[in-house]
């Protein structure tokens, strides 16, 4: 489903099995990675990465496959609520080839995602994905990140998938996480327990009861024994955290992936499988991460209870009062994601100052808000443009919402395209629908392409039929129910 | 708009809010338009000049900034500073993902057509 998203741009989705011509040659690529929204991710995944590896002439086809998966990671991490795979999927080409991912990771730099420019393109269609070597571990990142305000939203059905996946990686990997954070690796045994708890309830007390994902278990399970300390602490700036790297003997050396904190964080925090819903306790994020001190205080501090309020820890001389500590956790959530989006601007890392960071962010959004607009015209003109029955495919969204069933739908085509719509064998139910699509009162057509009238009859045939044709691609309850609905709507 | 449909598509606030607009776009009522943004960077530029001692002066800098990128990100005005990082951060990410897939799109079609000829 997220993958005809992006096929939507002006173009008939694979999703349709149409035989439409642009689709041509690009269809024998785009439907291994893009065909099957519905089924389990994993599939789509080895499908992705073995397109991927297809094209071997590309140098960089480790990059391309390593860079695919994770955008197809994120593309299962911003999937509509209630999928299980939210996290899971995530996980699993994450997951899958280890190895691979992290040596190419290894070699990445934070903050080098910039866009692609349009001269890479001639390389191979994946260039432009695998120039984008940080986008992996943003996406790690964000989907982390992200993802705690989705715990916090409550997603139950994440739960059970994410504590399966929790369990696998164990204590081996809390101690170096813990060891790791506090960059000691001689502190004792307190120390490298005590920290990933302490890591742990901080994570929850994101999550707000909710489970942190299980996104980065599988990363985690190979580890992130950065050998960089800049890289690490280029990886942990977003977090907030100062990392410094002396105990990354206890990965194996293989595991040159950088990791990230956040997902170190979040493995940890699943590693002690807590089901509970409460917080124990947060740490403010300058504890942990500014000094050394105040984390050998805090080590041995036991594991507390969960309980039902979160409660923050007081830095020496700062006021303890509830309003001033409210705040500061507020400031310290607010400081965190400025962080996290100057990771995710390019070219941020030397500016300092709120405001100034501010208006990098406003610059880059405007910029890539222009950047899609100008690549849509630009794909306008390139093919004639099959557009989506606007209202349907948001209607898909929107029915849980209640939003009242659109009246007027103007669709776009190309005749032929239409016509290989039409002649789709779908059967006894598309054929009714056909006839009741036409039995339907005549809508205007936009007249954005200049179609000629003579294909206005057409255009209702197809609209209906591409109607029931997208339901069918994305439900089959949901889409037999929606278009009975917008049958008997008019 | 195509594009937008793309980016509509997924289940956070801002991506409801932009399927919001675009219903509204569609069924013909007037929407905010590109010049939206144009001045609301314009406003925030205003208060880059102030001095650096004042801590107000710099809050309220800050505040225009945000309200700029309030403006900016779909559904933003709605949302308290902390939430709209969140979903600045994930329309970036959504921004960035179908600009590069829209670019490798363009190329390949382009391509199509050059061997066509």
């Amino acid at each position: 489903m997220e993958k005809e998203r992006f096929l939507s741009v002006d173009c008939k989705s694979p999703d349709m099995n149409s035989g439409a011509v642009a689709d041509q040659v690009p269809r024998p690529f785009l439907d291994l990675g893009w065909e099957q929204p519905v089924h389990h991710d994993a599939q789509f995944e080895s499908a992705i990465s073995s397109l991927v590896s297809s094209p071997s002439s590309n140098p960089s086809a480790g990059n391309g496959s390593v860079v695919v998966r994770a955008l197809i990671g994120r593309f299962g991490s911003i999937c509509d609520s209630g999928e299980i795979s939210q996290t899971s999927c995530y996980s699993t080409p994450l997951d899958s080839p280890p190895k691979l991912t992290l040596p190419v990771l290894g070699h990445q730099q934070q903050g080098g995602g910039g866009l692609p420019m349009p001269g890479t393109m001639a390389d191979g269609q994946f260039t432009p994905f695998a120039a984008n070597p940080g986008f992996t571990e943003r996406a790690a990142r964000s989907s982390c990140f992200g993802a705690w305000s989705y715990g916090g939203l409550g997603d139950q059905s994440g739960l059970p998938v994410a504590r399966n996946l929790s369990r696998v990686p164990s204590s081996h990997l809390l101690k170096s996480a813990g060891a790791l954070q506090m960059g000691v690796p001689d502190n004792g045994k307190d120390a490298s327990k005590s920290n990933p708890e302490r890591m742990e309830m901080e994570m929850r007390s994101k999550l707000g009861g909710g489970m942190p994902p299980s996104s980065t278990s599988g990363r985690t399970m190979v580890g992130g024994s950065a050998n960089n300390v800049s890289k690490r602490k280029a990886a942990s700036k977003g977090r907030g955290k100062e990392s410094p790297l002396s105990s990354s003997n206890l990965y194996s050396p293989t595991a040159a992936e950088d990791e990230h904190p956040d997902a170190k964080i979040c493995k940890s925090a699943k590693t002690n499988g807590a089901d509970k819903d409460s917080v124990v306790k947060q740490e403010t994020e300058q504890n942990i991460g500014a000094s050394q001190k105040k984390g050998k205080e805090n080590n041995a501090k036991p594991p507390e209870p969960p309980k039902d309020y979160i409660h923050v820890r007081a830095r020496r001389g700062q006021a303890t009062d509830s309003h001033s500590l409210a705040e500061r956790v507020r400031r310290e959530k607010i400081s965190k994601r400025m962080k996290f989006l100057q990771d995710l601007v390019p070219g941020c890392n030397k500016i300092t100052g709120k405001a100034m960071m501010l208006d990098e962010i406003i610059n880059y959004v405007q910029s890539l808000q222009r950047q899609v607009e100008f690549l849509s015209m630009k794909l306008a003109t390139i093919n004639p443009q099959v557009d989506f029955d606007l209202e349907t495919l948001l209607q898909e969204n929107m029915h849980q919402e209640h939003e009242p069933l659109p009246q007027q739908v103007y669709p776009l085509e190309g005749t032929s395209t239409a016509f290989s719509y039409a002649q789709q064998p779908q059967g006894s139910p598309l054929q009714s629908a056909i006839t009741n699509g036409l039995g339907v009162s005549q809508q205007p057509l936009c007249p954005t392409d200049g179609l000629a009238d003579a294909t206005s009859q057409l255009g209702n045939f197809w609209e209906s039929d591409l109607r029931y044709v997208v339901q069918l691609g994305f439900g089959q309850s949901q889409g037999a129910e929606f278009f009975s609905q917008s049958l008997h709507a008019d | 708009m195509a594009a937008e449909m793309g980016l509509a598509r997924s289940s956070r606030h801002w991506s409801r809010a932009l399927r919001r607009r675009l219903l509204l776009l569609r069924r013909g009522t007037a929407s905010d338009g590109c010049g939206c943004q144009n001045e609301a960077l314009t406003s925030s530029k205003e208060g880059g000049d102030l001095g650096v001692g004042a801590n107000e002066e710099e809050a309220v800098e800050v505040e225009a900034r945000v309200r700029a990128l309030q403006r900016l990100v779909p559904g933003g005005e709605e949302l308290g500073t902390e939430r709209l990082f969140e979903e600045t951060a994930d329309y970036i990410e959504a921004l960035q993902v179908q600009v590069s897939a829209m670019r490798t799109l363009a190329c390949l079609l382009d391509e199509l057509r050059e061997k066509r000829g």
